[in-house]
């Protein structure tokens, strides 16, 4: 915790504001991202004859997601493209095919988070877990992922097959991180921080890699992609962590608190120790014990824990804009920088 | 076998294949591999065909070696499983089958892809340095095998699940919740490892057919019918006595499912093709792949594995039919469903336990396949599945890996 502490003093200096643009990124990759949905379902209806498993498969496929991976993807691939190819800048369909893959990777991990985690609610509607049978439901996560790595074989690259499967290990080790709580006290943070890398960043961040690979960019401009992603993909998650303690059920489409009720202590609880300390015994037990999850809820309230982790979402995002400004001038880079004001300053 | 048949065998194989194998092999005179020289040869008993064909590919081939028992995701496993040990999830059932289950441990498979990269051989184009000099097989090969074994691995994991939808009744509610995360975790987590040791074997077409491996295993889990846990049970029999052919070829596409369901020999090949047969042949396709084979090997290779698993399903179907066993069988087994195709009235025994296949009497079921002629058409089907994988061994040269391979489908006869 002590390390973590100082980490966060030592950059309280200059919190700085998003500079504005009047770009918004949905609206310049509307083209792109309209078909997204439509396109990754003709993909899984075309792997099986199996209408029950078409069901289970697509249910998330409902064109009621937010699509933030594909839309960051595309995003950087064009941003790249520009940066290096000018005029002849146009979308790549291997990079149209990345966005899709990086959503169908998250969504097969979000069909088995919902077994493991018995969830009842999923952007606003039952989950899969409650409508189907929990065995068809994990074979359909098995069976999207599948059909994913083979969309990544037929792009013949052998670099990103092996970035992309570097994602789908991150995401299971993520959650296996997530399982344990035997980490000490200094080690908590630097667990927290992994855990959330490999399950949230390394998507975005090899995703976003995967579009500059195929871009042919060089090394420092694919470094410059993979950070981006990393950086955003970590503030995007330590958001996420903080709105589950302040925004209401409705507006998350899942109950708050949901965190502590799965016994998983993230950013807001971990800088709310250092006040109270008497959460430490609760994050060890997992807030199992009646009163836990309240109280711990109120801890963090009490605490300046909530603007610790605001905080440290915003430096990744500040870092995020340096990255992105590195770019040659372009409405997609621009685009970049407004995303990463979208992460910080989201709602839900 | 005449001389000029002899010379003709030799030079083919010298046009499709020129491995080292071949090059060691060059002056010994080919033994042709039939269905009866195989079975009336000395007949070896499983394990024993089993242990000398592994000898012959240097073992243990088995995944579960110290790299993947030491690492932290493992360990974490081992963790929550034994906090398991008492209560009653079925993930205790399949670590144990996973590790001894008779015939079906899960080391054979890909000692079955290693023992055809080794009767393969391989061809020029795959410089030396890539193979495995003490095994004769390559180190991607090798690998690739490890993946064969985690994909199905993973496969049985997942498959062992229980069903807790709300509207289900388990009980101990706690233990399965926990025995259902460390399954799927498990089972993702030998997946992902999987994925990762594809990419790095930087073969795309690869990649993509063991993909479509997974896919089918997938697929299996929703033929239907099936009951409240996913368990499979036979379609109503049709009496139409439409014929139905399909599985000819060796392809990315999906199976077509529903014209297969309710012929007994289509629906059997179909449930398990899409569960084994599919792994194993494109596994052993892809090791062919790997060595540098024609597209014409490779086919007959994935004809090979796809034979040699269903010849080995029958082989299990039959064991609990067996005098003297009792065991619990599959309602898809295919004993089950040649007598439901002899008998189609028995269906209203299989009707009982659409819910819950508990419900259904097996003792009943039992008798009937007994009865009929069942039993002798799934020794057929598996006869005929063992000549059609022992055919495709004669495109190999002779070689002990052949022998060996020969060895374990003649074990799997009675």
């Amino acid at each position: 915790m002590r390390s973590s502490r100082s980490f966060a003093t030592m950059r309280t200096q200059q919190p700085g504001s998003m500079p504005e643009y009047q770009i918004d990124p949905y609206v310049i990759l509307e083209d792109d991202l309209k078909d997204v949905y439509d396109y990754i379902r003709s993909a899984l209806r075309r792997n099986t004859f199996q209408d029950n498993l078409y069901e289970i498969a697509t249910y998330y496929f409902d064109g009621h997601g937010k699509a933030i991976r594909p839309m960051i993807a595309i995003l950087t691939a064009r941003a790249i493209n520009y940066h290096m190819y000018k005029r002849e800048s146009d979308l790549l369909p291997s990079q149209r095919e990345v966005a899709m893959i990086a959503e169908m990777i998250h969504t097969a991990s979000l069909v088995h988070d919902d077994v493991i985690d018995q969830s009842d609610f999923r952007r606003g509607k039952p989950s899969v877990n409650v409508k189907w049978n929990h065995k068809k439901v994990t074979m359909a996560g098995d069976f999207i992922l599948a059909v994913a790595s083979m969309m990544i074989a037929r792009l013949r690259n052998n670099e990103v097959t092996s970035v992309l499967s570097q994602v789908v290990t991150d995401l299971v080790q993520g959650e296996f991180m997530q399982l344990g709580s035997k980490e000490t006290e200094n080690e908590r943070f630097a667990h927290y921080l992994t855990k959330t890398y490999r399950k949230t960043a390394s998507l975005i961040a090899n995703s976003v890699k995967s579009a500059a690979i195929l871009a042919e960019a060089d090394e420092k401009v694919t470094e410059i992609a993979f950070q981006y992603g990393r950086n955003l993909g970590l503030a995007f998650q330590l958001v996420d962590d903080l709105l589950d303690f302040v925004s209401s059920a409705e507006a998350m489409g899942k109950p708050t608190a949901a965190d502590l009720k799965l016994g998983l202590a993230t950013a807001p609880v971990l800088f709310a120790c250092e006040k109270f300390p008497e959460l430490n015994p609760m994050i060890m037990r997992r807030f199992q014990e009646p009163g836990d999850v309240e109280k711990a809820f109120e801890l963090v309230h009490k605490s300046r824990g909530l603007d610790q982790t605001q905080f440290l979402a915003r430096q990744h995002c500040q870092e995020a804009v340096r990255l992105a400004n590195l770019l040659a001038d372009s409405p997609y880079q621009k685009g970049l920088i407004v995303a990463a004001d979208f992460v910080l300053n989201r709602m839900k | 076998m005449s001389l000029s048949k002899l010379t003709m065998n030799l030079s083919r194989n010298r046009t499709v294949l020129c491995s080292s194998a071949i090059a060691h092999n060059r002056w010994v005179p080919k033994r042709e591999i039939t269905y009866t020289n195989a079975q009336y040869a000395k007949k070896p008993d499983w394990n024993r065909a089993v242990s000398e064909a592994e000898k012959i590919v240097g073992y243990p081939n088995s995944f579960l070696s110290l790299r993947w028992l030491l690492s932290d995701e493992i360990a974490n496993v081992a963790l929550q499983l034994r906090k398991l040990v008492g209560s009653n999830h079925p993930l205790l059932k399949t670590a144990k089958g996973l590790l001894y289950n008779g015939k079906n441990n899960m080391q054979a498979w890909g000692l079955i892809v290693l023992l055809v990269s080794k009767a393969a051989g391989h061809t020029a184009a795959v410089p030396d340095m890539e193979e495995d000099k003490s095994a004769g097989v390559l180190h991607s090969q090798r690998a690739l095998a490890e993946v064969t074994e985690m994909i199905r691995t993973s496969h049985l994991v997942h498959k062992g699940l229980v069903n807790m939808q709300p509207c289900v009744k388990v009980e101990a509610p706690g233990d399965m919740i926990a025995g259902n995360k460390i399954a799927l975790l498990s089972g993702d987590y030998l997946l992902s490892n999987s994925c990762v040791e594809l990419a790095n074997l930087k073969n795309q077409d690869l990649v993509e057919l063991m993909s479509s491996a997974v896919r089918d295993l997938a697929e299996a889990e929703f033929v239907e019918p099936r009951d409240i846990q996913n368990a499979p049970l036979p379609a109503r029999p049709r009496t139409d006595g439409k014929g139905y052919e399909q599985f000819v070829d060796c392809t990315l596409e999906p199976l077509v499912v529903s014209e297969a369901l309710g012929n007994a020999r289509a629906e059997w090949t179909l449930r398990h093709v899409l569960n084994a047969g599919s792994l194993l042949g494109k596994s052993c396709q892809g090791t062919l792949k790997l060595a540098g084979h024609s597209e014409e090997l490779q086919s007959k290779g994935y004809l090979f594995g796809r034979h040699l698993a269903l010849a080995w399903q029958a082989c299990l179907d039959r064991e609990p039919f067996a005098g003297g066993s009792g065991g619990q069988f599959s309602l898809v087994s295919a004993p089950v469903l040649f007598a439901l195709q002899h008998d189609p009235d028995m269906y209203s025994l299989i009707e009982k336990g659409l819910d819950n296949i508990e419900n259904v009497d097996y003792a009943a079921v039992r008798r009937r396949v007994l009865a009929g002629p069942a039993l002798e058409m799934t020794k057929n089907l598996q006869r005929d599945h063992s000549k059609a994988a022992l055919e495709m061994l004669n495109e190999l040269p002779d070689s002990d890996a052949r022998t060996a391979l020969a060895n374990i489908i003649a074990a799997m006869q009675d």
